[in-house]
């Protein structure tokens, strides 16, 4: 399962739909999404994006003077939750 | 679906707590109303004289209580602004306007809704046309500029507002009005809304619940994130109703609390306020919230709905259970044509400058 993903965020709606309409294009499976909560208290769009096609959709980007706020990699953190660390734990010795 | 199912369930407790102020004493399908309740906050203030409006009600100053909070320990307390206060001023003004000739922000419209007053499908509908018309306006680049640092004394002025609201609410000075009949004079206890509005607050700004937000993103990007949050306060209301407020339960159009069955104003009234929503980028809910994270253009915009609350009673604007005012049809109108030549002039520039820029290159 994956742990981490990636969201390029934007300082307008029409910059998110312009970079959707884009790279929709491109052929790239971008989904354009709230902006994580871990990253923002606004609500405003974000992007999608492959990791590891980060370099080429910035390149891209770039290349065709597409304007965006910024570039993040999100990791989804562990549950905080003492029981389920504990269940875990207990799993792990009896492994 | 973690994250829908979460904001679900935040949404069910602001829903719970919708019916659970309506049964404590506020009045009909009003359990919360944050248009409804900066209108009586604007009456207590004296900047109207309606004195069947008049209370300074602690839910609005527990709500920037739990953002503040909430924004505090989420290390988001951050003054920001300086993005077109005016037009947000102007705009939340026409917002006020069109809410109460419908009699309700959006959020009281779902809780109508959800106690089965009909009249409210009209506004439902006026807003989502509202919105689809809002996010016209943004996807040909609608945009009233980056909001950017502010000096750090503006983020306190309405965590300030809301103490010294509290503070009116406690010593009662003479100079403050408290309606004696009518919609104000029907109030849940103080503590008991004070603390409620607080714990909303908090759930508000940690989900970021906006009603506005909700539709913009299901029809402009079909993600239904926030609109899972819309669907929990309703869904939670129409139980909690059950439940707590059986007695008033009613689904029909006639003799609902503080409403008037004129759909074709109840409609349009919705659509000035949805398009507002969108222009200034959430609903009055959510203004709050932003607000008391330190958002000065948010703050502006409570401002500009206060005032568009008072001028609603002072010029015969605001309907009542009678009906629908010709000064509130006039008001819709104008507003409705001064919003939309404010989108337009705003996408003008904003492609105007876009064009220099790309010249310059």
């Amino acid at each position: 399962m994956n742990d981490f993903y990636c969201v390029i965020t934007f300082h307008t709606t029409q910059e998110a739909l312009a970079f959707e309409k884009i790279f929709k294009e491109f052929g790239f499976s971008i989904k354009l999404m709230p902006v994580p909560r871990q990253i923002s208290s606004s609500c405003g769009l974000s992007a999608k994006i492959p990791c590891e096609k980060k370099e080429k959709i910035l390149e891209i980007c770039e290349e065709k003077k597409l304007e965006f706020d910024k570039f993040h990699k999100i990791v989804r953190k562990e549950r905080k939750s003492w029981l389920l660390n504990h269940i875990k734990k207990t799993t792990q010795n009896n492994e | 679906m973690k994250e829908n199912k979460k904001i679900f369930i935040y949404g069910g407790i602001i829903g719970l707590i919708g019916a659970i102020l309506m049964k404590l004493g506020n009045p009909g399908n009003m359990g919360i109303c944050v248009a409804c309740f900066y209108r009586d906050i604007a009456g207590a203030l004296g900047l109207h004289r309606a004195e069947v409006v008049q209370y300074i009600r602690p839910e609005i100053i527990g709500f920037i209580f739990g953002g503040v909070l909430a924004a505090i320990l989420g290390g988001e307390f951050k003054s920001r602004g300086g993005s077109s206060p005016i037009i947000r001023f102007v705009l939340a003004i026409f917002l006020m306007f069109g809410a109460l000739v419908f009699l309700g922000c959006p959020l009281r419209m779902i809780l109508r809704l959800a106690n089965g007053d009909l009249n409210a499908i009209f506004g439902l509908l006026g807003y989502l046309l509202g919105i689809y018309i809002g996010i016209h306006f943004l996807k040909k680049g609608y945009s009233l500029g980056q909001s950017t640092k502010q000096t750090k004394v503006s983020s306190y002025i309405i965590p300030t507002f809301s103490i010294l609201l509290l503070l009116l609410l406690l010593i009662k000075p003479s100079f403050i009005f408290f309606s004696t009949e009518g919609p104000g004079s029907m109030k849940a206890p103080v503590l008991i809304a004070l603390s409620l509005g607080l714990i909303s607050g908090f759930i508000l700004q940690r989900s970021r619940i906006c009603t506005a937000g909700g539709f913009r993103d299901a029809i402009l990007i079909k993600d239904y994130h926030f609109l899972w949050g819309i669907l929990g306060i309703f869904i939670f209301n129409l139980i909690g109703n059950l439940v707590l407020n059986f007695d008033s339960f009613q689904i029909s159009f006639a003799n609902q609390p503080v409403a008037h069955t004129n759909h074709l104003w109840n409609f349009l009234g919705m659509v000035l306020t949805g398009i507002c929503s969108i222009l200034l980028g959430g609903c009055p809910l959510r203004q709050t919230i932003l607000a008391s994270e330190g958002d000065s253009d948010a703050g502006i915009t409570i401002l500009g709905l206060i005032v568009g609350a008072a001028f609603a009673h002072n010029f015969q604007i605001a309907s009542s259970p009678e009906g629908v005012t010709p000064n509130g049809k006039l008001a819709v109108i104008i507003g409705l044509i001064v919003v939309i030549l404010i989108g337009n002039s705003v996408v003008k520039n904003v492609l105007k400058e876009r064009r220099k820029k790309e010249e310059v290159m």
